[in-house]
């Protein structure tokens, strides 16, 4: 594809934000909901809150602050640029960042519940054995916790494919750089291209219900998916 | 013999728990206390589950935590085993998986697999998964992973308490099979006395969060009695003398003198048979009954003599111990037999018991 549509193009940044912001999403979120699960602290509620902030804060105030710590006034920014010699604000990896800290909570929370759940019985009796904390992560807490983790991912996945907010504000509309699929979407509505938006929001909504159909699917028969297989035994 | 020397301070909240105290590694040490008094809290420690210790710890010359030298050796490298009150299987793993977990993670292994299976009686549930297991079947699985991974010490916290009577006996001879087989050391802790005193031979009493006793069995068992601290009873082992089969009895052998149970098997002769008898269940007499279906009477001398009984005056009752043949009895009587027997100290009497009232351990 030398020239490809607008709204393809579109379609391949947004996959590829929101799957770089899922993996870093999953490899900061997993410590950082471990520690909130194991924290006694009463620090604890405040980087919690901080953590939820996403959730109730418009994304634009997020975007507002970011778009300013990104631009090169800023220390932020002026680092970036002189380790880069690129411009942060507007460009891919802003949206990147903006996107990791605006769908933290989607990561953070199902992992910190699946954590505290899991509790240390299990943790202590591994430790007995002989198993060392790497160890006892990768044989004890990601398989039991398996479905917590796809569902963080998921969640983490599908809520930044569906921002606007964040991305307008800090991302801009750079074809091929920034413009995701919420943005053309945008774009194709105030130019009353109506066909064109159908499109982008049906195929938005139908790739929802599927990702969010094979979580539920995943969440749910752990249990009678054990018995199952046991009676065949 | 290894020793295991423990010399430090826990504080929490509103409890706190400070041990100075060297234990010879060997056989089965019993850790008794009332729930709260520390015990279990003491097993964390050793095991290296309980962070926040001040002191010491050592087994013979290896520290395992120096709080001084900020040394803390982790709980998986103490090479220590814990059976711990709820199985804690790992419930996405077979019952085999879960029993080579350990096994797997210890370099040094030399036990064999398969009779670990066999001496535990496993081999029927290997494929099975953990959620399928009974309540005793899961604490047994538990045990087994616990000795696969070859620890040095076994700690037992409170393993019994799940289950119900009939797997209590069966999990209790399991473990003594287990520590004369593999000769491993093992510290048991139990709120449950009549648990211990089916297992170990030594025991170590907590109380408040320091140690209020520690000893041989007997002896401990002896001064909490004598404290009045639990049911006032006699706690022994003696040797076989013969066996009865034909009325069911076995007797023992105490000095000259011999003491019948209630037996219906052949004991083993070169064992020493573990018996309780409640101080309740002795009686006094001045002269040898010799015509009475009671078959146990033994001769000797009044060595204490204390009243006991309730603060208010009520239902006081004479504790006594006598002395036969160098073991000490303690009885208790009423205050009105004791006087019109005119009983006095360094008295010679005759104490007497049913065979029925002898609770053999082993």
């Amino acid at each position: 594809m030398n020239n490809p549509h607008p709204d393809i193009l579109a379609f391949i940044t947004t996959l590829k934000m929101a799957g770089i912001t899922t993996i870093i999403l999953m490899i900061i979120g997993t410590p950082l909901a471990w520690y909130l699960a194991k924290m006694q602290s009463r620090a604890k509620v405040i980087i919690e809150a901080l953590v939820a902030l996403p959730l109730v804060l418009p994304p634009t105030v997020l975007g507002f602050y970011l778009l300013l710590l990104f631009s090169p006034q800023y220390l932020p920014g002026q680092i970036w640029q002189q380790a880069t010699g690129q411009q942060l604000a507007f460009s891919f990896s802003a949206i990147v960042i903006g996107s990791v800290l605006y769908s933290l909570p989607f990561v953070v929370q199902p992992l910190q519940k699946a954590f505290e759940q899991l509790g240390d019985d299990l943790l202590e009796a591994a430790a007995m054995l002989g198993a060392s904390a790497f160890d006892r992560f990768f044989t004890i807490v990601l398989p039991i916790t398996k479905a917590s983790f796809i569902t963080a991912a998921s969640l983490g996945f599908a809520h930044t494919v569906g921002e606007f907010g964040v991305v307008l504000m800090i991302g801009g509309n750079i074809p091929g750089e920034t413009r995701v699929l919420s943005i053309a979407l945008f774009d194709h509505v105030e130019a009353f291209d109506y066909a064109q938006a159908h499109i982008i929001s049906i195929s938005l909504i139908i790739s929802s219900v599927v990702l969010l159909s094979l979580i539920y699917l995943l969440n749910r028969p752990a249990k009678t998916k054990q018995l199952k297989s046991k009676r065949l035994t | 013999m290894d020793e295991l020397t423990l010399n430090f301070t826990v504080v929490h909240d509103k409890f706190s728990l400070s041990i100075n105290e060297k234990l010879s590694l060997g056989g089965i040490t019993g850790i008794f206390g009332h729930s709260g008094s520390g015990k279990s809290t003491l097993l964390k420690v050793i095991a290296g589950l309980e962070k926040h210790v001040q002191g010491n710890l050592a087994i013979n010359n290896d520290e395992l935590l120096n709080s001084e030298a900020k040394l803390f050796v982790s709980a998986q490298q103490r090479n220590i085993g814990l059976v711990f009150q709820n199985s804690r299987l790992f419930p996405h793993l077979s019952v085999e998986e879960n029993l080579r977990y350990g096994q797997k993670r210890n370099k040094d292994c030399v036990l064999n697999f398969l009779e670990i299976i066999e001496l535990t009686q496993l081999e029927s549930l290997l494929d099975k998964a953990v959620t399928q297991l009974s309540g005793g079947e899961q604490q047994r699985v538990a045990l087994a992973r616990a000795l696969l991974a070859e620890p040095k010490l076994l700690l037992l916290d409170e393993p019994l308490s799940a289950l119900d009577d009939k797997n209590k006996i069966v999990l209790l001879a399991l473990l003594e099979k287990v520590n004369k087989q593999l000769n491993l050391p093992m510290l048991y802790v139990s709120h449950s006395l009549p648990e211990i005193q089916q297992l170990a031979d030594k025991l170590l009493v907590i109380s408040s969060g320091e140690v209020s006793h520690h000893g041989d069995i007997h002896q401990v068992i002896h001064q909490l009695t004598t404290n009045n601290e639990i049911l006032h009873q006699t706690s022994l082992s003696l040797p076989v003398n013969e066996h009865l089969p034909e009325f069911g009895l076995t007797s023992l052998a105490l000095g000259e003198q011999q003491i019948f149970i209630a037996c219906d098997h052949q004991p083993d002769k070169e064992q020493q048979v573990r018996c309780i008898i409640a101080a309740s269940d002795i009686s006094v007499t001045l002269h040898e009954p010799l015509k009475s279906s009671i078959v146990n009477h033994l001769y000797g001398t009044i060595s204490t003599f204390d009243k006991i009984g309730s603060p208010d005056g009520r239902n006081v009752q004479m504790l006594l111990s006598v002395n036969c043949s160098g073991q000490n009895f303690f009885v208790t009587i009423t205050t009105w037999s004791a006087k019109r027997l005119s009983l006095i100290l360094g008295q010679e009497i005759f104490i007497q018991f049913k065979a029925n009232a002898v609770r053999a351990l082993r």
